[in-house]
């Protein structure tokens, strides 16, 4: 059968529905004026000229969002801090009032009846800074004497988390007999979407109630987000959301511009717009990655690795991104030692602020940093014992016979087989074929080098159950409604699929609503790689809700008792007899009419599963540029049991080519005197490209999980957790030969070109961050 | 302001604006055609592609005066059959879907009607010949892999 999804007729032509497709009658247009500044008090702000500019609505500062009781931003730590330490809150407003921390940051919203008035309003408005010292690496946030972001966080430090036993591995170190240490640096990176962040908000003086189109992965952290800010009630607060063009963590939070915009639509009594330009969008999106690290293991004398200790340094800019301490911690803490037997480990993990934009979630959310790290110290205790990275990483896997397994850390793995894993990558890659690929392109005057990572994620466990309702329609058309938002993940398909699988109806009988405001569900919002498992695990409830009501009907229609009657493809039959009835047939007679009995809301609640994989790649570089070419990557993913797997292979692509994205090219640069961001738009940001990833090869090795119903275990974001380690890994490995000792990410041209230089000059062996 | 006139998806038109406007302005703002997308403000996403006068344009990067008399086609003229309910697709389009060739649907549009039109020049494109043609154009869900293997199905399609 030709692969098709259900919402790709309308994607293909033209006919999707995103935040600035919506208008409505007397809509009005906000803009944004912007911090042209990382750090300064503001002295004065002039709208006078704005007011007074052709077609202006509304011009709205600081002194408005107080007037209207808003409150600051909400954050919170997942988890206490070291020592029970609680998250010190630095206060962040919609609308800088005093004082403005980085740049981008709001300052006055304007309304107007065009977006281009609004625009030429903001050009018009005059405020007076006055400059305060800017610090802009978290090295620099936690040196002694560094300028003071907020009063509430004294030193830049809002927290200091640890997880794993510092004297176990301090003892482990003692009597090791190699200690391999490593220090890297993940670059801070811009998410960038397709679809630029907007708003469109419309308020109801009658009932209070607002309605909230926004760019979303779920609308319940959202709304609370939002009622947090405004202080609005809950029950008036209802996000509206139909297509939204990808989001990958960066769509979670309510930005600062959404509580704008509510209000704005309350003072001018009217529809307001607001999208944001790609110039705002890297201004003013949360940034992730951003981390410093220092890693080190300590080996006995047969390489069998007796302790794990790292240090996380992280950039969280400005603000506490409500998702920041999530996605700085969580992922460290579940995966503390990877896919290895390690009797003792222990990280440290610091958030330090800076004049940046604040820093949250972007596809792996933290898993990424902790299988970078890992990853890449495994490479480097291999290099320097001598020890084959395939052999040193076997000698240390978590067997399958150990399964379930307890963590060092205390928590757990339930499913794996992680040598099997391997296996099937090594030979999927002719691994052992590379040295004759090598000496192949070496006689071409090419560096070739190969690289593999072992790596295991957690996937989200959820706040909350997930609750998902089916709403049978009088066309036969069934509804399906759930929180788990869409934003390139297929769950319209996935759902209808899944469904139509157990009820034994075809998928276009049903479609999906997930942020339709007069349906309010407990849910979670799309991220870490959770919905099949969460959603999926509820749908598998609704079907099996469904049948059974299916059943008591199919009794009475058959008059049999319901514990004779057999459910198979879609028909009730009495056991043993030809007798039967189709639920098709029973949803036509039952589902319509007042009681709508078809009608059924059901939940489930899972907690985290552990997607894990192995990752070869293979790059070739060539001297005289510096150019690094993928040429082969091989992925063999354990990601439980695949639903449609073509759409697993697509998110596989996707996550692989960001991943790739970073390890070549992307870095979201910021001067370090003034703060100003220096990789603003898409010619200076560099975004992947179509040339980027050669011979790529995607395979699975499903373990399914015993944690949920469907064995699935989460394939959003393994892609980019196992291409970090892979690629810099094989990166390296080409350096070697030419004596390149270390090389932090991204590898563009230049600095590839310059290591390779500066190692053959002898100046220089090892290329960090700058 | 000025008025001008041109033709878009087969259907004559007459808007006012402002010298400033954009084609992409006219096309969303003015007659509502939504499937042109903004990805960007430096002309380098190529979410907003359309074709005028037959040509592969992306319609940010065009003032809406500079369009005076011309023939436009944005993504909803693109399929032989423009009423939703219709199943005819075009072959960029259908070879898409089946290919697995979109995400979130967001590039898309711009997409396809960059390959439509890399596909009249270049009817049997090689990989070189794809890439260099999808440089204008980006997409951050697929990773390129499937949508490369959709250009090449929609060409075999196209030729047959
Ligand atoms: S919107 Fe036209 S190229 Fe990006
Ligand atoms: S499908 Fe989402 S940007 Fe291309």
């Amino acid at each position: 059968m030709t692969f098709s999804r259900l919402e790709d007729r309308r994607f293909v032509t033209g006919a999707g529905r995103y935040v600035s497709d919506w208008n409505f009658p007397g809509q009005r247009h906000a803009a944004f004026l912007r911090a042209d500044r990382a750090h300064a008090r503001i002295v004065s702000i002039d709208i006078e000229a704005a007011r007074a500019m052709p077609g202006v609505r509304a011009v709205i500062t600081a002194a408005d969002t107080a007037a209207a009781g808003f409150r600051s931003l909400p954050c919170a730590a997942p988890i206490p801090g070291k020592g029970g330490s609680a998250l010190l809150r630095p206060e962040r407003p919609v609308l800088a009032a005093d004082v403005v921390r980085f740049v981008g940051e709001c300052v006055v919203c304007v309304v107007a009846d065009t977006a281009i008035a609004a625009q030429d309003a903001v050009e018009a408005i005059i405020v007076e800074y006055e400059d305060l010292p800017v610090v802009m690496t978290a090295e620099a946030a936690v040196a002694a004497g560094a300028p003071q972001l907020h009063p509430a966080i004294p030193g830049n430090v809002a927290i200091e988390f640890e997880t794993g036993d510092p004297l176990a591995v301090a003892a482990a170190f003692e009597g090791a007999a190699h200690v391999v240490s490593l220090d890297l640096h993940n670059q801070r990176v811009v998410g960038s979407p397709m679809e630029p962040k907007g708003c469109l908000a419309r308020h109801d003086p009658e009932t209070g109630d607002y309605f909230v189109h926004v760019c979303t992965q779920g609308t319940t952290g959202m709304r609370a987000q939002l009622v947090a800010t405004t202080g609005i009630p809950d029950e008036h607060v209802h996000i509206v959301a139909e297509d939204v063009g990808g989001g990958f963590g960066l769509r979670f939070n309510a930005y600062p511009e959404y509580s704008a915009i509510m209000l704005a639509a309350r003072l001018t009594g009217a529809p307001v717009r607001w999208v944001a330009s790609r110039s705002e969008v890297f201004l003013s999106d949360e940034h992730a990655r951003g981390v410093s690290s220092r890693g080190e293991v300590a080996l006995d004398a047969e390489g069998n690795f007796l302790a794990f200790r790292f240090n996380f340094l992280n950039d969280m800019g400005a603000y506490i991104a409500p998702t920041g301490p999530v996605v700085a911690v969580l992922s460290i803490r579940a995966c503390l030692a990877g896919v290895y037997r390690v009797p003792a480990a222990v990280a440290n993990v610091r958030l330090a602020l800076t004049n940046s934009v604040p820093m949250a979630a972007y596809r792996g959310a933290g898993r990424p940093v902790i299988s970078y790290m890992i990853e890449r110290l495994v490479d480097q205790a291999a290099t320097e014992l001598g020890i084959d990275p395939v052999e040193l990483r076997r000698r240390n896997l978590i067997p399958p016979t150990a399964m379930p397994w307890k963590t060092v850390n205390g928590l757990g793995y339930d499913s794996g087989d992680f040598p099997a894993v391997l296996d099937k990558a090594l030979g999927l890659a002719d691994w052992h074929g590379f040295a004759a690929r090598r000496a192949e392109a070496s006689a071409r005057g090419h560096l070739r080098g190969i690289g593999l990572a072992t790596f295991i994620e957690s996937t989200g466990g959820g706040a909350s159950p997930d609750e998902v309702e089916a709403r049978f329609g009088d066309h036969g058309e069934i509804t399906i409604h759930a929180v788990s938002h869409s934003h390139g993940q297929s769950h319209e398909t996935a759902y209808a699929e899944l469904l139509a699988a157990v009820l034994g109806l075809p998928r276009e009988r049903f479609r999906l609503r997930n942020g339709d405001p007069a349906v309010r569900l407990a849910g979670n919002p799309t991220g870490g790689s959770r919905t099949m498992h969460g959603v999926g695990s509820a749908l598998r409830v609704l079907a099996d809700d469904i049948i059974a009501k299916g059943r008591e009907l199919a009794a009475r229609a058959l008059e049999a008792a319901s514990a004779d009657i057999e459910f198979h493809d879609g028909v009730f039959r009495i056991s043993g007899t030809d007798r039967s009835v189709s639920l098709d047939t029973l949803i036509e007679r039952h589902a319509g009419g007042p009681e709508r009995v078809f009608d059924t809301r059901s939940s489930a609640r899972t907690g985290s599963t552990f997607p894990n994989g192995c990752h070869v790649a293979e790059v070739e570089i060539n001297p005289a540029t510096g150019v690094v070419s993928i040429e082969r990557y091989t992925a063999v993913d354990d990601a439980g049991n695949l639903l449609n797997p073509t759409i697993v292979a697509g998110q596989m692509h996707g996550a692989i080519v960001q991943g790739a994205g970073q390890v070549l090219g992307e870095h979201a640069i910021y001067d370090l005197e003034t703060g100003q961001f220096l990789t603003g738009s898409f010619m200076d940001y560099a975004m992947p490209k179509a040339v980027n990833v050669h011979g790529l090869v995607i395979a699975d090795h499903p373990v399914p999980t015993p944690t949920n119903v469907l064995g699935v275990k989460g394939v959003g974001e393994a892609g980019v957790t196992g291409s970090l380690p892979a690629l810099m890994n094989a990166i390296l490995e080409a350096l070697r030969p030419v004596g390149v000792t270390h090389f932090d990410m991204p590898a563009t041209p230049a600095r590839v070109w310059g290591a390779i230089g500066a190692a053959r000059s002898g100046e220089g062996r090892r290329f960090a961050h700058a | 302001m000025s008025k001008v006139s041109l033709t878009v998806n087969g259907k004559a038109v007459s808007v006012d604006v402002e010298d400033r406007t954009l084609l992409s302005s006219v096309l969303r703002e003015s007659l509502g055609l939504t499937g042109t997308h903004i990805g960007c403000d430096t002309s380098q996403c190529g979410c907003c592609t359309v074709h005028v006068d037959g040509r592969v344009v992306k319609s940010c990067t065009m003032l809406a005066v500079q369009a005076e008399g011309s023939d436009v086609m944005t993504i909803e003229g693109l399929a032989p059959s423009h009423d939703a309910s219709g199943a005819t697709l075009h072959p960029v389009q259908q070879a898409f879907s089946e290919c697995h060739a979109l995400q979130c649907g967001f590039c898309t549009p711009g997409m396809i009607m960059a390959v439509a039109g890399l596909l009249k020049d270049t009817p049997d494109p090689d990989d070189q010949q794809i890439i260099h043609g999808l440089e204008g154009n980006m997409c951050r869900c697929t990773g390129y892999v499937n949508i490369v293997k959709a250009v090449k199905q929609a060409a075999v399609t196209m030729r047959a």
